[in-house]
């Protein structure tokens, strides 16, 4: 058991730590927000007020 | 890459888009593309000999030529983040563009997966070198992914400076690299003279060269997924993008001429690691580091860039309903396509852990050249149903068809490159792309809405 | 043109969607790579008793290679696999059309589509 075993170690650790995080807080938003709210956004909004493509 | 993160999702913060000059732009397709000099490129050395990757190299940079070419002319018109994949969707029809959003998906992801496999192979090198045999790569594959995924799914990714930095150390460290091993002293470390040799293969060689002298310049055209925050996209896009080509081709031809100078063809045909390598050859710790340090680098800036494409790509599917719509929602707070980051981890995570650097790799050449098969038709059919002086182009590329006539032979070129020696991956990833198109077609799309579609404020296009 | 509204994608339904595209990419493009059917098409010839001038390496790359750590045993099989590049008619036409074949279809399907979403945007006669 050398160093490099213990880098291995906290890979796999900090890893899960990472995961679990990003799962716990998925789940969490999926709990508190409508999913007509989270699923709302829409293409083009932006090109549609900054774009002119008619040629004038 | 970074920034779009935002654009079309978080309403307030329109404000701050189309901030990116031609240099934001140089910077995000540089970003992701240079770990292509660190690793993979050098497959083409095992396909063709030495000369043979050189001459690909070469003609392969023609290729993205085209590419940045059309490319420039379409996205600075359809200025929407989805890049080819909205183009497709405006121009071909929705299968075509359902397909170009999987390729995107699969060549990002793909490319994600090989940067993390080399990141995990380099820590075993150096841990063997320490005298720690056997490392296992698979904590630093999962913790490299991990850490990434995230920082995207958090957004803080949106500072594009922390890859402008770790890019420009990374370019700077194959700089140092050549100017370490003296070139001006050819036969002093460069022993170019006793190590080139004929084509091993012939010409033939040269061609099969083809495949990997894509991975010189892989993902350069993800610049015009930066469109809607471009300042000015006439300007900046072309010039951003060229000026990648240009820089890419550069470095490609100091990788080349550093490595081919220090490492015999039959070794660096199969290594993971070359420049790595080549700088352990040159004896000197320093150079070691510096390489260690660039390496780790731009694999880490390309895995960044490509979880963030993939995930977006993902999303925007989602959100059109080419996918379940599921995966079209934004996270509240940090405006991000949470879900589809987290559903691409595992795919990402379980093909780095085979460790078979160089058929990963061939999957994502595989869909982007599928990708720029779509190009030139795109091309075509855009001159056709929107002639120049219908709607107002931001930037309109010379000579057409010519640009769009030699990309198409270019990838005939390179689809028979990959024939010779990866025939059989090839036709696995033909199926994929064909089931998934007939599930799209008789099943998917009829959860998607029509008219919709068809977002640009354009007039209706000719011949419909 | 009446609008086309389409149905609603359930719960179930999006799951089951997921885990088939999950599935095709496992199936199609995993499988084959862990279970070696894909890769370099390659044969390695086999030297008894390698040297580095058996192996045909000058001085210069004997050098290199010992740099990097190897032995004529060690790299040996590095040096003596190589790409067969003999092409198989049959297969070649077969990839061609499948390729072909691929984007004929994409194309003429994708149009089909693309002009319900363009009568719908802008009425059928304008």
């Amino acid at each position: 058991m050398d160093y490099w075993n213990i880098l291995e170690y906290g890979a796999w650790a900090i890893s899960f730590v990472l995961f679990g995080w990003m799962l716990l807080d998925a789940f969490r938003v999926n709990r508190d927000f409508e999913e007509e709210v989270l699923t709302s956004s829409r293409e083009g909004e932006l090109e549609l007020v900054t774009e002119k493509h008619d040629i004038d | 890459m970074a920034t779009e993160a935002v654009a079309g999702q978080a309403p307030q913060r329109i404000s701050l888009l189309r901030v990116l000059g031609p240099a934001h732009v140089w910077a995000l397709g540089v970003g992701i593309v240079l770990v292509g000099e660190f690793m993979g490129w050098n497959f083409s050395v095992g396909k063709g000999g030495a000369m043979g990757s050189l001459i690909a190299c070469w003609i392969i940079g023609l290729l993205y030529t085209c590419v940045a070419m059309i490319d420039s002319e379409v996205t600075s018109t359809v200025a929407a983040a989805g890049g080819q994949y909205a183009q497709a969707k405006h121009i071909i029809g929705p299968l075509m563009a359902f397909n170009v959003g999987l390729y995107l998906v699969m060549a990002y992801t793909m490319l994600e997966a090989a940067d993390a496999l080399v990141v995990g192979d380099l820590l075993a090198a150096v841990a063997g070198e320490l005298g720690h045999d056997s490392l296992h790569t698979e904590p630093f594959v999962v913790l490299t992914i991990a850490v990434l995924a995230w920082l995207n799914y958090r957004g803080v990714f949106a500072t594009l400076t922390v890859n402008f930095v770790i890019t420009a150390a990374a370019f700077l460290s194959i700089v140092i690299l050549f100017v370490g091993v003296q070139p001006w002293k050819p036969g002093e470390m460069l022993q170019h003279r006793e190590l080139l040799t004929d084509l091993p293969y012939g010409w033939i060689g040269v061609i099969a060269a083809f495949q990997f002298g894509i991975w010189y310049y892989l993902g350069i055209e993800g610049t015009c997924q930066a469109a809607e925050e471009v300042r000015s996209p006439a300007r900046s896009l072309p010039y951003g993008t060229m000026s990648g080509i240009i820089t890419l081709l550069i470095a490609a031809s100091l990788t080349w001429y550093i490595a081919s100078g220090l490492l015999p063809w039959e070794y660096l045909g199969q290594a993971a690691t070359p420049l790595y390598d080549a700088a352990r050859v040159t004896g000197s710790t320093y150079l070691q580091v510096f390489l260690f340090v660039g390496t780790i680098f731009s694999a880490i800036a390309s895995a960044n860039g490509c979880i963030n494409d993939a995930s977006r790509s993902w999303f925007s599917m989602g959100r059109d309903r080419y996918m379940p719509l599921w995966f079209g929602a934004v996270h509240p707070r940090y405006r991000t396509p949470y879900r589809a980051i987290l559903f691409l981890i595992p795919i990402a995570v379980s093909f780095a852990f085979t460790g078979l650097l160089d058929q990963v790799i061939t999957f994502s050449i595989l869909s982007g050249l599928l990708g720029y098969t779509f190009m030139p038709i795109n091309m075509w059919m855009f001159r056709k149903k929107w002639p120049l002086d219908t709607i107002r182009r931001g930037y309109v590329h010379p000579f057409h068809p010519l640009p769009a006539a030699v990309l198409l032979a270019l990838c005939v070129a390179t689809y028979f490159a990959t024939f010779l020696g990866y025939g059989a991956q090839l036709l696995a990833m033909m199926a994929f792309y064909i089931v998934a198109s007939l599930w799209f077609a008789f099943h998917r799309y009829k959860y998607v809405r029509r008219g919709d579609q068809f977002s640009m404020p354009w007039p209706k296009p000719r011949g419909y | 043109m009446a609008k086309y509204s389409p149905p609603k994608q359930g719960k179930a339904g999006q799951v089951f969607d997921s885990l088939f595209l999950l599935a095709l990419v496992y199936i199609t493009l995993f499988a084959p790579l862990v279970l070696g059917l894909t890769g370099g098409g390659t044969t390695t010839q086999t030297v008894d008793q390698p040297t580095w001038e058996a192996l045909g390496q000058n001085e210069v790359m004997a050098k290199q290679w010992e740099h990097l750590g190897y032995t004529p045993e060690t790299a040996a099989e590095l040096i003596t696999t190589r790409f067969d590049y003999t092409i198989n008619p049959v297969a070649l036409i077969v990839t061609a059309i499948v390729i072909i074949g691929y984007f004929v279809f994409l194309i003429r399907f994708s149009d089909k589509e693309y002009r319900q979403v363009i009568a719908e945007r802008f009425g059928k006669d304008k």
